[in-house]
């Protein structure tokens, strides 16, 4: 009568430590969840990265005006009016 | 309300939603570039596109790719190869109005046109850059544009200058036209550049 109870606590505790230790396993794959962090880390990056992309549509038209002259004033580089005091033209500084 | 209907009703919110967000995106791409925010900008004046008076003479772009229509009274004068530049001059040589057109080169677009042309003025040929107006969406001939008026102070000489500066798009080709004049003449300037910029016939 006494054996029953032993070996069913006996069973009912390698159950339980089975359980628990997939439990555990569950909670290193959860751990391991947390991994991806550097993934999210990474995509912590993301925002970065997609900033200037989502912000793209306005720089490139911003790109072509380089920072500086480009052109030399003075009647240099294409020797537009521009380049002497006179009025700007159209080109795109290029 | 049906479960349908709610879930309509969020649907419609939520494209709300996406559609204000749209907006705001568009609003700060065009606002960022710049100092002066293309949204406060007003008073871009009402602008028909329209047949130049007959008696203007005409110069093309490369190709015909873009017709610029300028008074008797101006002259062609040297540019950039692919361009046609006409101006009349005063007697020390000062530029009185200039008309200028010339091929898309850059990164130009129609969108970014209004925080483009400043900066450009910007980084070339202008100590300081000052943004009056803007437009977009302008029906040219044979095309679309978008527009600014703007002035500057040239970094040679020091001449302040007021334009008119449009970026116009036609079927097969982009091109900008320019109608510049002294800002102090551009109370009688501003017509007949105006004239000409809406008789630029783009294709």
């Amino acid at each position: 009568m006494s054996f029953i109870p032993k070996h069913r606590a006996a069973v009912l505790g390698l159950l339980a430590l089975s359980l628990a230790g997939c439990g555990g396993a569950a909670a290193a794959t959860h751990v391991g969840g947390t991994k991806p962090p550097p993934p999210a880390t990474a995509g912590a990056h993301m925002p970065t990265r997609q900033t200037p992309a989502a912000v793209k549509p306005s720089h490139p038209a911003m790109a072509p005006a380089p920072a500086g002259n480009p052109i030399p004033q003075g009647n240099g580089g294409d020797h537009d009016v521009d380049n002497n005091g006179g009025p700007s033209d159209g080109d795109g500084s290029l | 309300m049906t479960a349908p209907t709610r879930r309509r009703r969020v649907l419609i919110a939520a494209a709300a939603l996406a559609a204000a967000g749209g907006g705001a995106a568009v609003l700060a791409a065009s606002v960022r570039p710049g100092p002066s925010p293309v949204v406060a900008v007003q008073g871009f004046p009402r602008f028909l596109a329209q047949a130049a008076p007959a008696s203007w003479p005409a110069l093309g772009l490369p190709g015909r790719s873009a017709v610029l229509y300028y008074p008797p009274a101006l002259h062609p004068v040297p540019g950039d190869a692919d361009a046609v530049s006409v101006a009349s001059r005063g007697p020390a040589g000062t530029y009185l109005l200039y008309l200028n057109a010339t091929p898309r080169q850059g990164a130009e677009s129609l969108r970014h046109w209004a925080a483009f042309r400043p900066q450009l003025l910007r980084e070339d040929d202008a100590s300081s850059v000052h943004l009056d107006a803007a437009a977009a969406g302008l029906a040219f001939r044979g095309g679309t544009g978008s527009c600014v008026i703007d002035d500057y102070v040239s970094r040679i000489g020091a001449h302040h200058y007021r334009e008119i500066a449009c970026l116009v798009q036609g079927q097969t080709a982009a091109s900008v036209v320019v109608g510049a004049a002294p800002a102090s003449r551009w109370a009688q300037a501003r017509p007949v550049l105006e004239r000409a910029v809406a008789a630029y016939r783009v294709r």
